[in-house]
């Protein structure tokens, strides 16, 4: 019999380590990149790439560096061994909050900036402060006036004939800034289904299919990777208080919720797990939170500001988790039965 | 009575029962022994004290050491045999004659007398803390209500589930005795729904009301079983007992049963071989003070990297298999690499997941958190560590494989050596 190894219970785990957690992210993210190829042409596809690439190369080098191994070939090994898919997704989720057309230099700059400032100096995977790949894009977002010309997607024609905003230029705004500035949109069921498509719409590269997010939320909800009412809360939320900030006129409703980069933010942003709180009640006071803030926010600016509102939160967080006690199970008979006695 | 199913939910994990690898197999007798070796520490509490000298020849079932404190119990020798050494554990020379020297069988016993004898046959709790009987049956507070643990829910164990299919009449009949001990009027018995037969079997018993629990760990906690059956939650820090509710295991109600009709006192019980580096699940009916090695020296494959005594959530991981059976190892576990994942631990993602499984509705990130950084005064107000009963479902379900269950355990001890300055 050879050596036993001895060690504290429990002597049986979960299968499921942070690398599964994150491949599946990254296929959940795969619906919606997708369609952004698609729908914005080969840029996109060299956009995606490119912050991929560079997010996992800018850890690589950083390992090497903090490290000081970087005379040895042979660490490649080990730094895979470990490499827990987190900067793929940083780098993936970079990619989708960046306009098709910018120069192929941003998504560069961006996932060095998000993997190397934003991760790494803070102490690498689980101790960022705030989401890498949202501070990435803010670095962008307040560094470059191309991120916010928007291209318009490629409109298929084949749901609807009418085209979504009445608008000329191929550059410009997103339908939110139009609703935001006031323009009446008028609001048909084709429109609905050009909007939850994305055909036709102006946007980031993983914003504007809808669709393709949402079957993204369908597969973490489903792997357990989320919880199902996590994004709810927030885009519910969200789309409430835009409702009350224009005299509770409901068909803000949907536009509010549709367009723009809340879904996107809700299911694969403010979910992650590093930047938001660990309780349920944490959770609860994090996404009202965010709802509240990114409807207040987008009415008082007039740009669209779910990036600015998660970095915002993620920085409230580690004061909510300080916040939220913890109720022992059984607790609440004891209050109950002192109740009883007074 | 018609089974019914668990009403009230509680947090806790989806552990992959692996079961089926003993549950098929009858019990059958351990090899019998030259030489049992006696552990003095059989139970919570102090160790006993023996009442034999060296050269002394016992019958089975003579008592051979005696109770340690209140809480202790008294040990009988489980062969006959001669006592070959006393210090630190009794070493008995097995003369295979096994003559018996049993307490008197009781006829229709009055509740004082079921109490005694289960405190002369020293009887304790066998599904693994072992804390003594005889204790548990006189409570401080009115208890009304009895209910039995059948629910095993650690994975791999299938022993209760053998006696509880097995020997269905002698548990029922132990279990009208503890109902007539304690006088309570409600009588539940809970079984996880992978062991339909055992419910099926128990629903033939007019007093006993067999709850189905849903297939989770850790369903067979005490508070979380008691609360499973009834509703009721026992307050943080206080005993069962105060909800009104006294838990006894099945394997204890056959002891019972065992010592009122034939008095025979706690020499013996089932206990599970099982794992995938074993060539052969079994479930062994074995003498207390048989040695580990007897049991699986000839039945272990060559990739054995662990060997647990007791469940793999809460037991323990042993060194070598010089220990010995005692009454409350319930069972033996042979693990391969591949079943238990040992990894190297990564960063903390603050998922949540092992606040979502825990049982006690718990922090253990944050128990953790602080144990870290020295501050346990913290980590006990923002971990609740002190209510923490140690099931590992949070250390099962951590992506990143943190130690979750190694710093509660730190903390513990770190706090309670504070509180005793």
């Amino acid at each position: 019999m050879k050596q036993l190894v001895v060690s504290t219970p429990p002597h049986l785990k979960t299968s499921r380590t942070t690398k599964h957690i994150m491949i599946d992210v990254c296929v959940a993210l795969l619906p919606a990149a997708i369609m952004g190829v698609v729908l914005f042409g080969l840029n996109a596809l060299y956009v995606v790439l490119l912050s991929v690439a560079s997010a996992v190369l800018a850890e690589y080098i950083y390992a090497l560096i903090a490290n000081k191994v970087w005379k040895n070939v042979s660490y490649f090994g080990s730094f895979w061994k470990q490499f827990d898919f987190t900067s793929v997704v940083t780098g993936l989720l970079l990619a989708m909050v960046i306009p098709a057309s910018v120069p192929l230099y941003y998504p560069v700059l961006g996932s060095i900036f998000a993997i190397v400032v934003v991760k790494m100096l803070f102490g690498g995977t689980g101790k960022n402060v705030v989401n890498p790949a949202i501070a990435g894009r803010i670095f962008l977002f307040i560094s470059f006036a191309a991120m916010t010309a928007y291209p318009i997607a490629k409109d298929f024609g084949l749901i609807s004939v009418i085209p979504p905003v009445e608008n000329d230029v191929t550059t410009g705004a997103t339908p939110l800034t139009g609703i935001l500035a006031g323009s009446t949109v008028k609001f048909t069921q084709g429109m609905l289904l050009n909007w939850l498509f994305g055909f036709g719409m102006g946007g980031c590269i993983g914003e504007v299919c809808k669709i393709g997010l949402l079957l993204g939320y369908v597969y973490l909800v489903v792997r357990k990777v989320i919880k199902f009412w996590q994004p709810l809360l927030y885009i519910a939320v969200c789309g409430l208080m835009t409702v009350a900030l224009n005299g509770f006129d409901f068909t803000y409703f949907l536009p509010s919720i549709l367009t723009g980069g809340l879904l996107l933010g809700a299911i694969f942003m403010a979910t992650d797990y590093v930047t938001s709180p660990k309780s349920d009640l944490g959770n609860v006071i994090y996404y009202v939170a965010l709802g509240l803030i990114t409807a207040g926010l987008r009415q008082a600016t007039g740009i669209e500001v779910v990036s600015f509102a998660i970095m915002l939160m993620n920085l409230v967080v580690p004061l909510i988790d300080r916040f939220v006690p913890c109720v022992p199970f059984g607790t609440k008979r004891e209050k109950k039965a002192k109740e009883a006695k007074a | 009575m018609k089974a019914i199913k668990a009403k009230y939910a509680f947090h806790g994990v989806h552990v992959p029962d692996k079961k089926a690898l003993a549950s098929g197999k009858p019990i059958e007798n351990a090899p019998e022994q030259d030489v049992l070796n006696i552990s003095l520490s059989q139970c919570l509490g102090k160790p006993s004290t023996p009442c034999v000298a060296v050269g002394d020849r016992v019958k089975q079932g003579q008592i051979i050491a005696e109770a340690g404190g209140f809480i202790g119990a008294k040990i009988h020798a489980p062969v006959s045999g001669t006592v070959k050494s006393v210090t630190g554990s009794i070493i008995l020379e097995n003369d295979k004659l096994y003559e018996t020297d049993y307490l008197p069988p009781l006829e229709n016993p009055t509740p004082d007398e079921i109490k005694q004898r289960v405190g002369a046959a020293g009887i304790v709790g066998m599904g693994g803390a072992g804390f003594p009987t005889f204790v548990k049956l006189n409570p401080q507070d009115k208890v009304d209500t009895l209910v039995l643990n059948g629910a095993e829910c650690e994975p791999y164990l299938t022993c209760d589930h053998r006696i509880m299919i097995e020997k269905t009449n002698e548990i029922a009949e132990g279990i009208a005795l503890l109902k007539k001990a304690l006088g309570v009027e409600n009588v539940f018995i809970g079984i996880e729904a992978n062991k339909p037969d055992a419910i099926e079997a128990f629903e033939a018993f007019d007093f006993i009301q067999p709850v189905v629990l849903k297939k989770q760990y850790p369903v067979g906690s005490e508070k979380h079983l008691i609360y499973a059956c009834t509703g009721r939650k026992v307050a943080p820090g206080k005993l069962p007992a105060s909800a009104g509710c006294i838990v006894q295991n099945v394997a204890t109600c056959l002891a019972i049963y065992e010592a009122v009709k034939f008095g025979k006192p706690l020499i013996e019980r089932v206990l599970t071989v099982s794992g995938g580096a074993v060539k052969e699940a079994k479930n062994y009916l074995v003498k207390i003070g048989t040695p580990l090695s007897a049991l699986l020296q000839d039945n272990l494959t060559e990739d054995a990297e662990k060997i647990v005594c007791g469940g793999p959530m809460t037991g323990v991981a042993l060194k070598d298999l010089d220990k010995t059976v005692t009454k409350t190892t319930g069972g033996l576990v042979a693990m391969t690499v591949k079943e238990t994942n040992v990894e190297q631990p990564t960063a903390c993602l603050s998922c949540g997941k092992c606040a979502d499984v825990c049982p006690m509705n718990l922090m253990p990130m944050n128990t953790e958190f602080y144990t870290d950084a020295g501050d346990y005064e913290m980590a006990a107000k923002k971990g609740g560590v002190m209510n923490c009963i140690e099931c590992g479902a949070c250390a099962y379900v951590c992506p990143a494989r943190r130690p979750l269950v190694q710093s509660i355990r730190k903390a513990k001890a770190e706090i309670r050596k504070g509180g005793n300055k």
